[in-house]
């Protein structure tokens, strides 16, 4: 055991407090500048940035001029120091004033001013602490243009071989059957306009459920009566709300991978049910199956095969929307068949259909 | 009823006549007139009334939107229905009053569902006839003896000849009434076609099954009733409708 003086004790608790408040500073200055350097809380960051450095002033600048500051500046002088520190790409003073270039990810974003008893080490530690926000900010804005281009990806996702295989059955009947053809064509355009709908990002399960029947219709006029599809669904999931193109990618995958590849009669059922809070679809076939290994892979996008990105992405989405838990399930084996279960909660905050 | 004045105006031939054909065949229309744009429309409406006006929306000159707003403001103006490809206009569409508005390429049965509506429009609100409750309880004989039937035990009524037989549970009885009355009677308390012989309690439907063979029927704890394409739009919006409302009741 080793005493300690009361000194010690308290010297102690104070180097504490104050890591403390340099971390909650920093952690600040993050946030505040989640937006960028042209956000709306920049002046907020510049500000605590003053406070982390024990500055008179502080601005923050991009490339051209200060967009943000805290403190009293020439604005002048200001202009002038933050000229050089671009042109130099170091750090410049200039008393009372000194800068530093803040680079981000390899390039430059702009400057730091500072104004007060700061030193250049302390000064080019808080250029990083703002480039390194700054990178966050760039990536969180980037992780959200990828989910919208996630239900993009799906949109523009229709397949040729799809489009081209319904067109050929679609005039194929004209000469037999005119009138079924011209239900096919009628289904046809319903399902152009619910994969290319760009109204929201949510469906109820009464619309997605409509076209995946629209879809599996087209592909029976294909295959006629070697295609054999239920669709069955309770009243009371009807208005529930569902991510936009959830149900049909699965679908089109059962039919892509459990059925066109394999000879004889196919069957696909596809299954909308409550279950306490939650709300279950499935979709099963008894198709060529895989193995789980495979499955696995195509979950977490490894396997680049056809169809693969689809499923993933269908899950990708479901984790992002509901929770990690949410996420698709794929029980399925070689030569058994494949259902895929989404269980998703009947009700969530924040989730509504159009 | 006196039959429909309709005008069709579309600036493409082949869906003009295509519309204007399907439309002749409903009973419920008679003259159809067609236009090959706005600005003919306009010319056409001072030769006569109209009971109803079909428009597509993107055509040169005047487009539909134009003659909509030019019809809303005569005296007795008709009914409109938009036809259009694409269905960014719908707000703004009922923002003008329409009745309908159609997608092309249309089905028989959509276009169906929109001379309804304007047959319905025309008659103004339904005239005040029985309240759904005069039929809440229907009474049936049965070897003698008089029985009485909750309707809302009721799962779904079948057309048989000159009466209707009401199935619940296990059991069905007949009525000697019309399945058109009984749609027309029990719509608000949650009756729906479902197809020609067959009227449903959307309270008894557990299950909407789709299969390749059988098409589509609504299941209920009294047995299955087929659904035609026809009614599948109107009953599955119903479905849905009835069952929002049952959450939002929920405490």
């Amino acid at each position: 055991m080793i005493a300690r003086s009361p000194h010690q004790q308290l010297r102690r608790r104070g180097t504490n407090a104050a890591a403390l408040a340099a971390l909650r500073l920093s952690r600040q200055v993050g946030e505040a500048l989640a937006d960028g350097l042209a956000g709306k809380h920049a002046g907020d960051a510049a500000r605590r940035l003053a406070r982390l450095l024990g500055a008179d002033a502080v601005a923050l600048a991009d490339c051209d001029r200060v967009l943000a500051a805290w403190g009293r500046f020439d604005p002048a002088a200001a202009s002038q120091i933050l000229a050089e520190t671009l042109d130099e790409l170091e750090t410049v003073t200039d008393p009372p004033l000194r800068a530093a270039p803040l680079v981000v990810s390899g390039d430059l974003a702009g400057g730091l001013i500072v104004a007060g008893d700061v030193t250049d080490a302390e000064l080019t530690e808080a250029a990083r602490l703002v480039a390194t926000a700054l990178d966050h900010a760039d990536l969180d804005r980037a992780r959200e243009r990828i989910a919208a281009a996630d239900l993009r990806t799906l949109r523009a996702q229709i397949s040729p071989h799809f489009m081209h295989n319904a067109l050929a059955a679609i005039s194929a009947h004209t000469r037999t059957d005119p009138e079924r053809a011209r239900e096919l064509l009628t289904d046809f355009s319903d399902y152009l306009r619910y994969s290319f709908a760009n109204t929201g990002d949510y469906a109820t399960v009464a619309d997605e459920l409509q076209a995946v029947q629209t879809y599996l219709e087209l592909q029976r006029a294909r295959f006629d009566d070697r295609l054999d599809i239920t669709v069955q669904v309770a009243p009371e999931v009807l208005p529930v709300a569902i991510p936009f193109l959830v149900v049909q990618p699965i679908v089109e995958n059962a039919v892509r991978h459990g059925f066109e590849s394999r000879p004889g009669v196919g069957h696909i059922a596809v299954r909308g049910f409550s279950e306490g809070p939650l709300c279950v679809i499935e979709v099963e076939d008894d198709g060529a199956g895989m193995n789980p290994e495979h499955a696995k892979a195509v979950l977490t996008g490894n396997e680049r095969g056809t169809g693969g990105i689809g499923l993933a992405n269908v899950d990708r989405r479901l984790r992002a929307v509901y929770g990690p838990e949410y996420g698709l399930l794929l029980d399925t084996a070689q030569g058994a068949g494949t259902k895929a279960t989404v269980r998703i909660p009947r009700y969530a905050r924040g989730v509504l259909a159009q | 009823m006196k039959r429909l004045r309709v005008l069709v105006v579309e600036d493409e031939p082949s869906t003009r006549t295509e519309l204007a054909g399907q439309l002749a065949e409903h009973s419920s229309v008679g003259d159809v007139v067609c236009a090959d744009g706005g600005d003919e429309a306009v010319r056409l409406l001072g030769s006569g009334i109209f009971d109803a006006a079909f428009l597509d929306i993107a055509m040169p000159g005047l487009n539909g939107m134009d003659v909509a707003r030019i019809l809303t403001r005569l005296s007795d103006p008709p009914a409109i229905v938009f036809v259009t490809a694409y269905d960014n206009h719908a707000v703004e569409a009922f923002g003008l009053g329409a009745v309908d508005y159609l997608l092309k390429p249309f089905r028989a049965e959509r276009l169906a569902e929109a001379v309804a509506r304007i047959d319905h429009h025309r008659s103004g609100p339904a005239s005040a006839g029985e309240k759904a409750d005069d039929l809440a309880v229907v009474q049936v004989e049965l070897a003698g003896r008089t029985i009485f039937i909750r309707r809302d035990d009721i799962a779904f009524a079948e057309a048989h000849g000159d009466y209707v037989r009401l199935h619940s549970g296990e059991d069905s009885h007949l009525l000697r009434q019309s399945l058109t009355y009984l749609e027309q009677v029990w719509d608000e308390a949650g009756f729906v076609r479902a197809h020609r012989s067959y009227l449903v309690n959307l309270a008894a439907v557990t299950e909407l099954r789709v299969t390749s063979t059988a098409g589509l029927v609504a299941v209920t704890g009294a047995g299955e009733v087929p659904v035609s394409r026809r009614h599948s739009r109107l009953l599955r919006e119903r479905l849905l409708q009835a069952a929002r409302n049952k959450d939002r009741s929920r405490p």
